[in-house]
């Protein structure tokens, strides 16, 4: 288990973001996968998606937020009230979905309230429902200006050069990422879907040399490994809402399975979801990140997601299939009903299951069904 | 699903039912209450509708052919479009063989007239695997087309991407399950700028290449022009009556409101919607002229903005109570256009929209600005306190209509107004406008009841001191 | 000769059964308290209190419910799924779908020709549609939860009021009784709206016959009657037993396959 990993997933503050800010580096979070954190690394600003870990109540966030709302964006509003968010420098929200959307309204207006919760610079990063034609036009247009606007908000020139550099190291990182996808997939198994998921989270918070420095170790360490972790065990692949909190790959673990993969707004899909190092930087991030392939929120897409994520599970030899949503999350919610429909028509054996987002509550209950489902798929020794 | 559900399409029930009763115009009163022993679902409906008048007989009339073309429409050779309430359906219209239906109507209409409301078909929508939360508006009449208890639906168009997840989501689950074309507009957060409109334009233009491609027709631009002058028609008599509305009293029957949204969100640009505009126009100006209230016991006590929507169940509920309590409805977000003559428009550049039918570019043009301003698609793109946005409109709109104080009713299935309304109820009040949050469920009964809901209205128009 | 044990800690209540040479031969239900090894040591004492047998003399335990792992006497934990199919199919071997309405949550659970598991779908939003639902109501109408099923037989018009959400499903019922309805109308209008959130969840996975309940809710003919009504099928009852304790049955029974 690798400790700098677990320790970067499971909390907020750790200490490559102490470091950074006492070297007067500058960071700034971001809510979505669906933008280019290359953009802040050739600003040399730490990028770092926002986390609802550790975030115990709710009661700041429901002076903001109604109720029947997801609760992810409620923890990232709790933890700024508690002033946890208060090391950022700015923070660029985008419009993921409606209620992550919203986080601009309710942080601002907890800014008013509560002093010092409001990062000195919020920016609004408007992205589209479709990938393509005009769509994918004015995504390139969105990219522009918040170059522009990152430019003059840190004083800082981000060149040509200096995107192409950014661009360069995080692929790198994808291939090493792409790396540990690929020894989930081989037999004997040699690495848990927890090592694998607080990895690939990590990075999400951490300066990618940094990261890369610790993947590079970390792929070594399990490739010297001989032991198949996946004897007597259930491989599952997990997809669904966001997941920022491995302990629900752990928990999965616990019931006597493995997880071999993720269809979850973190890591990547497949060796391909690189940014093409060729093309103009900012057209290249664009065709990356604008990609109908990960979350519903890319309406009309749903039947190429499906038919991605079920190749995935045939390519790894998933035994099973969970989705989760977290409550109130329709985007998935309904996908995964969806999706629950085409597993069984293709004879995957599916466990579609909806929970509340936060220190994982649930445990109990979510235990209770994935064990339910593990005995399952082995009475029917598939 | 109950078997007994499955006799009728829901569909048929309504184009039998408002082409029946529409003839109900010929009735004495006794006749009325004899017929009405028959229908006591739909008499909470059907009793004060019909005591409009004429509009009440065009409005039956209107809904009853409506229905009745789309039951008829694979018959006679029509393809049968899904959308959604704020998509405008003209461009629809100038099609020749393609009919519009709107969800969230059907759920309504469903919720006012029948014993148990769409409970059922919400019912079902969650036993196929679309999610239970969300907005109820949509899982009504989706479970009935997706169960096979309607017209058959041959591909899905509309404009909630970017504003409401929840609806674009319930299109494109439909969609996917039945099988069909999908094309979802999508929209920016901004309104007015150059490159949202422009934006809106493009896509707009992809729409039309959509339904071209699916019902193998092109467009028929005298058709088009026939429908969107029949539009700018509407649009000035809407406004003649939304600047009444401003008078005190209200001469506005409150009533007004449900049935000039309903029939304006199915049949923009036909005529015999303008035909019910002409006829309340001549009500409202009579009480204008007399200095009348729209009330039917004459009393204006208080006037109420509604921030959002009205509530549908048990027959026009809150209607029945405003007027019982001398409350005079002056509209919610459901009620505006925001044509650039409409005495709620400011001239700020971009806000509203302007009718050119010049030609097949600008026709085009002004369909994907009309659309990019409809109810929800213009109000809640943005943050709530960006200008032109909610906070915006409910105090222009508040200001102008002299609103008392303000209520949210909703869904719970509203992600995006959920996300926000603790912020424009505490901004509203603080500027001065007690505003109410209900939390029931505008559709769905089974959420609370009306008798509670009433209940805590009450509660609040009397504590604030209201009334 | 196998004498083995079955327990089922739950969120209401803890069961246990012991099944001697495949036979039923004592069972106890107790309410649980806050701590699940606590609860499964007092149902066990009391088990053995009423049958005299020694706990030594007991071969296999195999545990099931929420606290499942913390029991230090069984060997094995296994889902409460799994043991509801297991308890459901010795009584009713020709079970094909089971639905089990618990104190904290409600499962529907399809098994194929060879009684294997085939899905299962457990209510995930909140206390409607659980036993907790109907428990909160019974003390609204000051009336034991079991009386629920027995008054509603009386009523001719139930009532339908707020289901979604059991607090504001309360408001109603409050006021409905303050109204002076009949009880009998609002007990039955309890159960159809129990029965409605359940058939939700059933009518998702496409029920088969045979169909039974398990579960403490079972005992509730009314939601029986409504639920049989509104899925417009026959739900076969579990006669040799209660309901409530098809749980501990069926872990019992993994017990004594392990033997």
């Amino acid at each position: 288990m690798n400790t700098v990993f677990i320790k970067a997933a499971t909390s907020l503050e750790n200490s490559s973001i102490q470091k950074w800010k006492e070297n007067g580096g500058k960071i700034v979070g971001y809510t979505c996968s669906f933008m280019p954190v290359e953009l802040l690394s050739a600003a040399d600003i730490l990028p770092i998606r926002l986390r609802g870990i550790n975030a115990h109540s709710m009661e700041i966030s429901d002076s903001y937020y109604g109720p029947f709302v997801c609760s992810f964006p409620k923890a990232v509003i709790q933890l700024a009230g508690t002033g946890k968010y208060n090391f950022l420098d700015g923070v660029i929200i985008s419009n993921g979905c409606d209620t992550l959307r919203r986080m601009n309204d309710c942080w601002r207006k907890m800014g008013e309230d509560i002093k010092g919760s409001l990062p000195s610079w919020l920016y609004y990063f408007d992205v589209p429902h479709k990938p393509d034609g005009h769509a994918f036009d004015w995504y390139v247009n969105q990219v522009k200006k918040l170059i522009a606007t990152i430019e003059k908000q840190f004083d800082v020139r981000i060149t040509e050069e200096k995107l192409n550099k950014a661009i360069k190291a995080q692929n790198d990182v994808r291939k090493m990422i792409w790396e540990i996808e690929k020894l989930r997939s081989e037999t004997p198994l040699r690495i848990t879907g927890t090592e694998a998921y607080s990895a690939i989270i990590a990075g999400t918070i951490m300066p990618v040399d940094e990261y890369k420095k610790h993947l590079n170790e970390f792929i070594i360490k399990i490739r010297k490994r001989k032991k198949d972790l996946a004897i007597d065990k259930k491989k599952i692949f997990l997809g669904g809402s966001i997941c920022d909190d491995f302990e629900l790959v752990s928990l999965i673990e616990k019931s006597n399975a493995v997880v071999v993969g993720e269809n979850i707004c973190f890591g990547i899909r497949n060796e391909k979801d690189m940014v093409c190092e060729t093309e103009d930087p900012i057209k290249a991030l664009a065709t990356k990140y604008l990609s109908a392939s990960v979350c519903p929120r890319m309406m009309g897409w749903y039947k190429e997601r499906a038919a991605m994520i079920i190749e995935r599970v045939r390519k790894i030899n998933a035994d099973g299939v969970i989705i989760q949503n977290i409550r109130f999350c329709d985007l998935h919610g309904s996908e995964n009903g969806l999706l629950e429909r085409d597993f069984e028509k293709n004879s995957i054996p599916s466990l579609r299951i909806e929970r509340e987002y936060g220190p994982l509550t649930e445990t109990g209950r979510l235990k209770m069904r994935v064990d339910a489902f593990i005995e399952q798929l082995k009475s029917t020794n598939k | 699903m109950r078997p007994e559900l499955k006799e009728y399409n829901l569909d048929w029930l309504f184009a039998s039912t408002f082409s029946v009763a529409k003839n109900l115009g010929n009735s004495s009163p006794g006749e009325m209450e004899y017929v009405f022993n028959y229908i006591p679902y739909v008499r909470p409906l059907l009793k004060p509708l019909l005591e409009t008048g004429k509009p009440a007989l065009t409005f039956l009339d209107l809904f009853g052919d409506y229905y009745t073309n789309i039951v008829n429409a694979k018959e006679n050779g029509k393809k049968v479009v899904m959308t959604t309430f704020c998509f405008d359906p003209c461009i629809f219209y100038a099609v020749d063989n393609l009919l519009p239906v709107t969800l969230e109507i059907g759920t309504a209409l469903t919720s006012l007239a029948w014993k148990r409301g769409t409970t059922d078909f919400m019912d079902y929508c969650t036993e196929i695997g679309f999610s239970e939360t969300g907005c109820s508006s949509q899982r009504g009449a989706m479970g009935a087309y997706l169960a096979g208890l309607g017209a058959q639906i041959d591909l899905v168009a509309l404009n909630m991407g970017g504003v409401c997840d929840t609806n674009a989501n319930a299109y494109n689950f439909a969609a996917q399950y039945l099988d069909v074309p999908y094309y979802g507009l999508d929209y920016p957060s901004e309104l007015t700028s150059d490159e949202a409109r422009e934006y809106h334009h493009q896509d707009y233009r992809k729409l039309v290449h959509f339904i071209e491609e699916h019902t193998n027709c092109k467009f028929d631009i005298d058709q088009l022009r026939e429908v969107l002058e029949e539009k700018r028609k509407q649009d000035d008599l809407m406004n003649e009556i939304e600047d009444m509305q401003r008078l005190v009293p209200n001469p506005v029957p409150g009533i007004y409101h449900i049935m000039i949204y309903a029939a304006r969100y199915i049949y923009s640009g036909q005529k015999k919607f303008t035909k019910m505009l002409e006829e309340m126009v001549e009500i409202v100006a009579k009480n204008a002229k007399n200095g009348l209230s729209g009330l039917r016991n004459g009393v204006e006590k208080n006037r109420t903005f509604l921030v959002y929507i009205d509530n549908y169940s048990y027959g026009i509920a809150l209607y029945e109570w405003f007027e019982k309590k001398g409350i005079s409805h002056i509209g919610n977000i459901l009620s505006r256009t925001f044509a650039e003559t409409a005495p709620y428009t400011t001239g700020i550049p971009g806000t509203a929209y302007r009718i050119d039918t010049t030609n097949f570019d600008t026709m085009i043009d002004t369909l994907a600005d009309i659309n990019a301003r409809m109810p929800m698609t213009r109000t809640i793109r943005g943050s709530y306190d960006a200008p032109n946005m909610w906070l915006d409109d409910t105090l222009s709109l508040a200001k102008i209509y002299g609103a008392d104080c303000c209520i949210y009713l909703g869904t719970p299935g509203c992600r995006n107004t959920w996300s926000n309304i603790k912020l424009l109820a505490r901004d509203l009040e603080a500027l001065g406008y007690p505003t109410f949050i209900a939390y029931g469920d505008s559709f769905d009964s089974r959420v609370e009841t009306w008798d509670t809901s009433e209940m805590r209205f009450e509660e609040f128009y009397n504590i604030r001191g209201l009334l | 000769m196998s004498i083995v044990a079955g327990f089922d800690v739950g969120s209401l209540s803890t069961k246990s059964v012991i099944i001697k040479n495949n036979k039923l031969v004592g069972s106890a239900i107790i309410k649980s308290g806050p701590k699940p090894v606590e609860s499964a040591n007092k149902v066990l004492q009391k088990l053995l209190d009423e049958t005299g047998i020694a706990q030594t003399d007991i071969k296999s335990a195999v545990g099931t419910g929420y606290g499942r792992e913390k029991i230090a006497f069984i060997e094995y934990a296994i889902s409460e799924i799994s043991c509801h199919a297991k308890g459901a199919q010795w009584f009713i071997p020709s079970a094909r779908t089971i639905i089990d309405i618990g104190g904290q949550d409600c499962k529907v659970i399809k098994l194929d020709n060879e009684g294997n598991i085939k899905k299962f779908i457990t209510n995930d939003k909140c206390a409607s549609g659980t036993g907790r639902f109907l428990d909160v109501m019974a003390k609204v109408m000051n009336i034991d939860v079991s009386e629920l099923g027995k008054l509603s037989q009386k009523s001719t018009k139930p009532i339908s009021f707020a289901s979604i959400c059991t607090v504001w499903a309360q408001a109603d019922v409050i006021k409905h009784i303050n109204s002076r309805r009949p009880a009998e109308d609002i007990c039955a209008g309890i159960n159809v709206a129990m029965a409605n959130r359940v058939a939700m969840l059933t009518n998702a996975i496409k029920v088969e016959n045979d169909i039974c309940m398990t579960g403490g809710v079972a005992k509730n003919q009314g939601v029986v009657k409504a639920l049989s009504s509104i899925l417009g099928c026959r739900i076969k009852k579990v006669k040799k037993a209660d309901p409530q304790l098809i749980g501990a049955i069926g872990a019992a029974l993994f017990a004594q396959e392990k033997l």
